[in-house]
């Protein structure tokens, strides 16, 4: 008899729903966390003020350079936050020759549900027929229409700020009430929609309480209290991550056991049944090793990492590791692309003059995509969208002047700027891969994640539109003094630096071509599921969480259907 | 004997090191340099009396005492010296050190004495005519203007800086993006 009903390997955005579901359908669940536990009380840093910090928050050089030499480039790293990220000097990992690779995370309970940028938005029928209708990659397995009730469903428990705008290219979530434009947003949006009348600009959609419901009270969850501290955790509760919402929804069923500090070497395998029978589980501080046993298996272990999981599980009947007979695992390796951006100033209006902001809104504005949608691009296909906001110049101490003067320039508050980036869809192409290094081994014996991922030049031409659209937009704004990228020469951002990586087990109709199918099981294994990044067949250019939690909770269902019908 | 000539070499080897960044750094700061560069920089891991001194005159200088707490109120010369000892490294240390002597030696030169040592309205006055030089030229002294900045976030970061020379919310609890400037006056803190 197997330990447990199912086991999940990752306790992060998608591993909390997974167990949240199953937990909730009466199977016990056990959750597998390579990372150390997640105790809100000692390391969330969001009561701190400013001067309770030593040395101004900051880390040292010799520090970041020492062991956080790639995770310390995140934009919101300081002193308070760097726990939340791996120190690469343990956590090693290899690009090829000639390519780059950012791999930012961080190995706790969460997962990076508690750093994410909380921006979440659905994709659209558009976006899921992309790949059928110009040829790139394969076709989903589903349609916008069967993602609909699952979008559904994890909004209304996750909680989405936003506003309806009935738009074919960026469809409606269920709404909590909408975080508001600043004035100059407003300004902005009229002048850029006047401009161009097929582009809009709308509010930001993020996964915090503007108003929490009474389900999500009962959670222990509350209303954001605007202080745009998420990043550091927040002891409201008020932001969607799987420790303030899914794990303990998931515990309070009883039928949740969380193991943290192991690590999924791999996957257990009986050839004579085809089954996973169990994990081979490695404590990273001991480095014992033991097996756990379940009848189901989810990986929720991100898009890197649940595809070397199944490359590392060889065996002579699978020399190319599990549930990968189409060869596709690791394949498809997909993020969304950066390097377009633009920021400006807008001049003063009697009405802007007058007005300011109050409270620290954790949200922007977004500019829906309009590339090869009302407008057409030139040189790639797909397209992207814009994040961004306006808001009142603060103190600066990169002004000139001494004295009272200087003081009284930084008291008032400033121009008004606007600035924006933009995150456009990158193709999926199985020559982007990761693969278990043949040679290099970390300490606790496992290969090293070997990274082979490139943006190419559907990538590159759709960024060099992105950025002078980018500008466009802020001279329709009426913004002035404009930098951006075009000041330099347009480059796509590196492959991972968005921290949106996907696709290495995507889902597709064939089994020759695709690893999942559209129940996400895995199209060899029956009792094999995989429900986090990896999955996505396509990137669209959308943040991609949202979808994870839809396709998650999708997976649940139908994996407890077939396990309380005897097929699994 | 392995050992010995190593940490000989190593201790070569860093004051070369701290040698070259000291050049490289005289060599791009503004008016007071030339013969003085080449004398030897203290190697102490703490900002001395005459170097704390001479950063509290400036941070109160920049950033002085009117109604609300001036820099040396909030305790900025306190996080400087922290900065320099707890959190630098030794290149950090080397720039601010020859960073500050280069200010020193050009105030020696163009005050008659330490700046320290001046009265309010002298400070005031030369260092004025320094910052505007130091944002009007590009180049003509980039250790000024970081220090400044530091000086700066120093101040608005402490709780005098951000409370009642700014103002700071720390639950805001609602947020509204449109409200008239006379309700709210100030630069938030954060």
């Amino acid at each position: 008899m197997a330990d447990f009903d199912a086991i999940v390997v990752g306790s992060g955005m998608s591993g909390g729903w997974v167990a949240k579901e199953l937990c909730e359908r009466g199977l016990k669940v056990c959750v597998i966390e390579r990372g150390k536990s997640t105790k809100p009380t000692e390391d969330y840093t969001d009561m701190m003020d400013p001067w309770d910090y030593p040395n101004l928050n900051k880390v040292s050089k010799s520090e970041e350079q020492e062991h956080y030499a790639i995770q310390h480039s995140i934009y919101n790293w300081s002193a308070d936050t760097k726990h939340w990220w791996v120190k690469d000097s343990e956590h090693p990992y290899v690009a090829s020759e000639g390519t780059d690779y950012t791999w930012r995370r961080g190995y706790h309970v969460g997962g990076r549900s508690l750093m994410w940028a909380r921006q979440s938005y659905r994709l659209s029928a558009i976006d899921i027929l992309a790949n059928k209708t110009d040829g790139h990659g394969v076709d989903w397995p589903i349609r916008y229409e069967d993602l609909v009730p699952w979008y559904d469903y994890v909004e209304e428990f996750a909680g989405i700020s936003g506003q309806a705008e009935g738009l074919d290219i960026l469809p409606d979530s269920k709404f909590l009430p909408v975080f508001e434009f600043t004035c100059g947003e407003e300004l902005a949006r009229d002048r850029i929609e006047a401009t161009f009348p097929t582009r809009r600009m709308i509010h930001g959609r993020c996964a915090n309480l503007r108003r929490a419901t009474p389900e999500q009270q009962a959670l222990g969850r509350g209303s954001c209290q605007v202080r745009n501290k998420c990043h550091k955790g927040c002891s409201f509760g008020a932001y969607f991550s799987s420790v303030s919402a899914t794990l303990p929804a998931a515990e309070r069923t009883g039928n949740l056991t969380l193991m943290t500090d192991q690590i999924v070497a791999e996957l257990e395998h009986d050839a004579k049944t085809n089954r996973v029978t169990g994990v081979r589980i490695i404590d990273r501080n001991t480095k014992a090793t033991k097996t756990v046993t379940a009848n189901i298996i989810f990986l929720n272990a991100s898009a890197i990492a649940s595809a070397l999981i199944l490359q590392n599980s060889k065996s002579a009947e699978n020399p190319n590791g599990l549930a990968n007979s189409s060869g596709m695992v690791g394949r498809n390796l997909m993020d969304h692309v950066g390097g377009a951006w633009a920021s400006g100033r807008i001049p003063m209006t009697p009405e802007l003059a007058d007005k300011t902001t109050y409270g620290r809104r954790p949200n922007g504005f977004y500019i829906p995509r309009f590339r090869n949608h009302t407008e057409e691009g030139e040189g790639f296909v797909r397209g992207y969208g814009y994040q961004g906001g306006v808001h009142r110049g603060g103190w600066s101490g990169d002004n000139s002047g001494v004295g009272k003067d200087f003081k009284a320039s930084n008291q008032t508050p400033g121009d008004w700027y606007m600035s924006m980036g933009a995150f456009g869809e990158i193709l999926p192409d199985e020559r982007n891969r990761v693969t278990p290094h043949p040679t290099k081994k970390d300490q606790w014996g496992l290969p090293l994640p070997l990274f082979d991922a490139r943006m190419r030049q559907n990538e590159i031409n759709l960024v060099k539109q992105a950025s002078k659209d980018a500008v466009a937009l802020l001279e329709a704004a009426g913004a002035v003094d404009i930098r951006s990228s075009e000041d330099y020469d347009v480059q796509p951002s590196r492959p991972g630096n968005s921290i949106h990586e996907m696709g290495t087990a995507r889902m597709g109709r064939d089994p020759k071509t695709s690893v999942l199918n559209k129940y996400l099981q895995t199209h060899d294994i029956p009792n094999l599921f995989i429900s986090d990044g990896s999955a996505m067949t396509s990137s669209a250019c959308q943040n991609p969480s949202l979808t994870y939690m839809a396709l998650s909770a999708k997976a649940a269902k139908h994996a407890a259907d077939f396990y309380a019908a005897g097929k699994i | 004997m392995t050992d010995f000539m190593m940490l000989q070499r190593r201790d070569a080897l860093k004051s070369l090191l701290a040698l070259s960044a000291a050049g490289a750094l005289a060599a791009c700061v503004g008016e007071g340099k030339s013969e003085g560069s080449a004398k030897k920089l203290s190697a102490s891991p703490k900002l001395s009396a005459s170097e704390m001194a001479l950063i509290s005159a400036m941070a109160q200088t920049i950033i002085p005492k009117t109604d609300t707490a001036g820099a040396v109120e909030a305790g900025v010369p306190a996080v400087i010296q922290s900065l320099f000892t707890e959190w630098g490294d030794d290149n950090y240390r080397t720039y601010w050190r020859a960073g500050l002597d280069n200010l020193e030696q050009h105030f020696l030169k163009s005050g008659g004495q330490a700046f320290a040592k001046m009265t309010p309205s002298q400070q005031a006055n030369l260092l004025g005519k320094y910052d505007a030089k130091a944002y009007g030229e590009a180049g003509f002294d980039d250790f000024y203007k970081s220090m400044k900045s530091t000086i700066a976030t120093a101040y608005y970061m402490s709780e005098p800086g951000a409370t009642e020379e700014l103002a700071y919310e720390a639950v805001p609890g609602e947020w509204r993006g449109c409200v008239p400037l006379s309700e709210f006056p100030k630069t938030w803190a954060t």
